[in-house]
């Protein structure tokens, strides 16, 4: 029906490919606005009030580094908050690498009843931190929470306490609480990993008699060295920012005592009766950079060198 | 060709987005004004329905005029409010309380004096919200603290309330150890998602021992709270603290969890609160409310030896509202606060909500399931002084903050010795 000069004309109109400039800006600019709108401009504009004190009426005084140097110098709840959220990430990175990594080996070795283990230790991850926040906080009710109750059931009533109500414990209840939602979804990405290991690799292992803890050292690891590493700083990025679980939980109290630097941030700029973005922007900015650094340096230091070949 | 066929694209994809954009838009019709309103209380069945009367019939005296209410719980409100504002959008008419001073100084919120009228509202409730002479907000909730009791369980420890209805401290704390010792929880209070109930017993004390001025400037800066009469309050708050007094899960304790304890689950002999208690307390019993034969009392808070006023009482408002500066309708938004403020709406607040108001209303007897409450609570306003406003109305930033966790948490939770909490409250609120 068409000569060949024309189906190329088709092909033409219908190559997105050799749209042109006009053509690519009118499907990209949506979603581009969107992106600076809610992104680009909100990060922009952090690091600009970072630098100011915003005042009534509109009146923006630019400070220089003045922010940054109270919340070093003067600020003690941004110290603890420091501490708090450090420790969290650091005792929380660990744990939720070590533990779904277990979890997962405990599925690929066919454990009995890996199928429903597999859900039951999955399920957590779908529900949202809010969900979660409020079950722990009922689990940890001094009266009526399950936590007090099986330690009185056990015969361990000397040891029943507030768990979130002590500055000693509340904060590793909350972690407790994280950890109960959040390791299947590292379990479920080593478990992915640990399939796709090649089989003759640990077939060869098995022939040669290496035991079990010998073959996850020596063999395992290493071939999962990527995962880990992937799953080591997405976990270190998302608990120096956590912040749904303590405001759920504990608000950052009793005592400051689970106060994070993004619970800090909030209450500094929603809850202090003042407009000024400026201070909790510099509190933001400073924790961005830390964050940053971090993670350039853990990446860096756990690069692989020699790519491994199987 | 080229530039053609991007210009057919473009066309084609305006055809697209286009219709797409301009179906999620309303018709406008010239004549038609929505009035957007965002308020708190969405939980409180009574208040939500007294605010969309008050919107339906400003729609029904101006033709063309849609009122939509937006119902947020408190938190959420005031965020996006903070954020809303800022940028010159938000809503024309919206939820607000006297502590929140910042709005004042940022000049998000207009004067009312020459657009509401004040006629219809108590000259004192307008009062709290006065600042250098100008009116801001319209005070629709009033409300006093209470100390409200169980009156079975008080007669089961074989107490007998004064006629005055006010225990010494000494009493008020062999009443707490009693009560314990009896196996009940003396007094129900959480502080799981307020930064203000755990810090009732301590601030209604302080307010008796120093009376209003010194009270006043405690909460201001201007006293400290190494001040031996502040000290001597909280030597008698930790020892009602250590008799027992509050739960053991005080700290995770949420305040509509504090009702329910208090009235049904496992019961309490007391519960400080607002006199907003009726707004949780006075809803059937299968939505959380109290039992209908519940035998509550309303008591005084006890009486501090030596205290410089023992009469005085608490009072504040609660539940206000703000016209934004940015409004393009403020006269429309002053007539809706004004149908809020009819001396019918006020009588019908308090027959509704059981709560007292800022709005004039000539309520002489109270009658419906609730009359003797309501009887009984104005019994407890005879002879009182008022102090308008709480310490949370008084504080900013650093020390707001250390209120929350010191007084409101930290001490009465048994966290903190009378020294440390002296210590971190004076750090945070003393400018002396």
């Amino acid at each position: 029906m068409f000569g060949s000069a024309g189906r190329d004309a088709a092909k033409v109109e219908i190559d997105a490919r050799r749209g042109g400039l006009g053509v690519l800006l009118a499907f990209l600019a949506p979603a581009l606005i969107i992106y600076a709108g809610f992104t680009i401009y909100p990060v922009l504009r952090t690091f600009y009030n970072a630098f100011h004190a915003i005042k009534p009426q509109g009146v923006v005084e630019f400070v220089g580094f003045g922010n940054f140097t109270a919340l070093l110098l003067a600020d003690p709840v941004f110290w603890k908050a420091v501490t708090n959220t450090a420790l969290f990430t650091l005792v929380a990175t660990i744990v939720d690498v070590v533990g779904g990594l277990l979890l997962a080996l405990c599925l690929f070795a066919r454990a009995p009843l890996a199928p429903l283990l597999r859900v039951i230790w999955f399920t957590p991850v779908l529900m949202s931190y809010v969900v979660v926040g409020i079950l722990w906080v009922w689990i940890f009710d001094y009266d009526w929470g399950l936590a007090n109750a099986s330690l009185r059931w056990l015969g361990l009533g000397a040891l029943e306490q507030s768990w979130l109500g002590q500055p000693s414990t509340a904060l590793w209840s909350v972690l407790f609480a994280h950890e109960w939602k959040w390791l299947g979804f590292n379990m479920i990405v080593f478990l992915a990993a640990l399939h796709a290991l090649p089989a003759e690799v640990l077939g060869a292992a098995e022939l040669d008699n290496c035991g079990w803890l010998a073959k996850l050292i020596y063999i395992i690891a290493p071939m999962l060295r990527t995962t880990i590493v992937n799953l080591m700083v997405l976990s270190f990025i998302g608990k120096m920012m956590v912040f749904d679980l303590i405001w759920v939980m504990t608000g950052g109290g009793p005592l400051w005592s689970t106060e994070t630097v993004s619970t800090y941030v909030y209450k500094r700029a929603f809850e202090w009766n003042t407009f000024d973005l400026g201070y909790p922007s510099a509190i933001a900015v400073l924790w961005f950079v830390i964050i940053l650094a971090f993670v350039a340096i853990v990446t860096r230091a756990l690069r692989q060198r020699d790519r491994l070949e199987f | 060709m080229h530039a053609f066929s991007t210009m057919r694209s473009l066309a084609a994809a305006s055809l697209i987005v286009c219709p797409a954009l301009l179906g999620t838009l309303p018709a406008v019709h010239a004549q038609d004004v929505t009035l957007e309103v965002w308020s708190h209380e969405a939980d409180e069945p009574a208040k939500v329905a007294f605010r969309e009367l008050a919107a339906r019939s400003l729609e029904r005296a101006h033709s063309g005029v849609k009122v939509k209410i937006t119902w947020y719980e408190k938190n959420p409100l005031f965020a996006a409010l903070k954020t809303a504002l800022p940028a010159g959008k938000g809503p024309d008419v919206f939820y607000l309380e006297p502590d929140q001073v910042e709005y004042i100084s940022a000049g998000y919120i207009i004067p009312l004096d020459d657009l509401v009228n004040w006629n219809n509202i108590e000259p004192w409730a307008r009062k709290v919200w006065t600042h250098n002479g100008k009116t801001y907000g319209i005070p629709q909730e009033a409300y006093t603290v209470e100390l409200y009791y169980n009156r079975d369980l008080l007669k089961k420890l074989g107490v007998a309330l004064p006629a005055n209805a006010q225990f010494t401290q000494a009493q008020f704390l062999d009443l707490v150890k009693k009560a314990r010792a009896a196996g009940m929880t003396p007094i129900s209070q959480g502080v799981g998602d307020r930064p203000y109930p755990g810090a009732y017993l301590t601030v209604e004390a302080l307010l008796r021992k120093l009376g209003p001025d010194d009270y006043q400037k405690l909460f201001t800066g201007k006293l400290s709270f190494a001040d031996p009469r502040v000290v001597e309050v909280l030597q008698w708050v930790k020892e009602v603290v250590d008799a027992g007094a509050y739960p053991k899960n005080f700290m995770t304790l949420k305040l509509g969890e504090s009702h329910y304890y208090f009235y049904t689950k496992p019961g309490a002999l007391l519960l400080p609160m607002g006199s907003f208690y009726t707004g949780r307390a006075f809803v059937p019993e299968d939505k959380g409310g109290q039992p209908p034969d519940f035998p509550l009392g309303i008591m005084q808070f006890p009486a501090m030896d030596r205290g410089a006023c023992n009469e005085c009482k608490t009072s504040t408002i609660g539940a206000s509202f703000a016209i934004n500066a940015a409004s393009k309708q403020k006269q429309l938004a002053a007539e809706f606060l004004n149908a809020m403020s009819t001396p019918q709406m006020g009588k019908m607040w308090i027959e509704t909500v059981y709560l007292q108001t800022g709005i004039k209303a000539d309520v002489k007897s109270f009658s419906g399931p609730h009359a003797a409450y309501f009887t009984e609570l104005m019994e407890r306003q005879k002879g009182e002084k008022y102090f308008i406003g709480q310490p949370r109305d008084m504080v900013t930033g650093e020390c707001k903050d250390t209120f929350a966790q010191v007084l409101n948490s930290g001490f009465p939770g048994g966290l903190l010795s009378v020294d440390q909490a002296v210590g971190m409250m004076n750090k945070a609120c003393y400018k002396g």
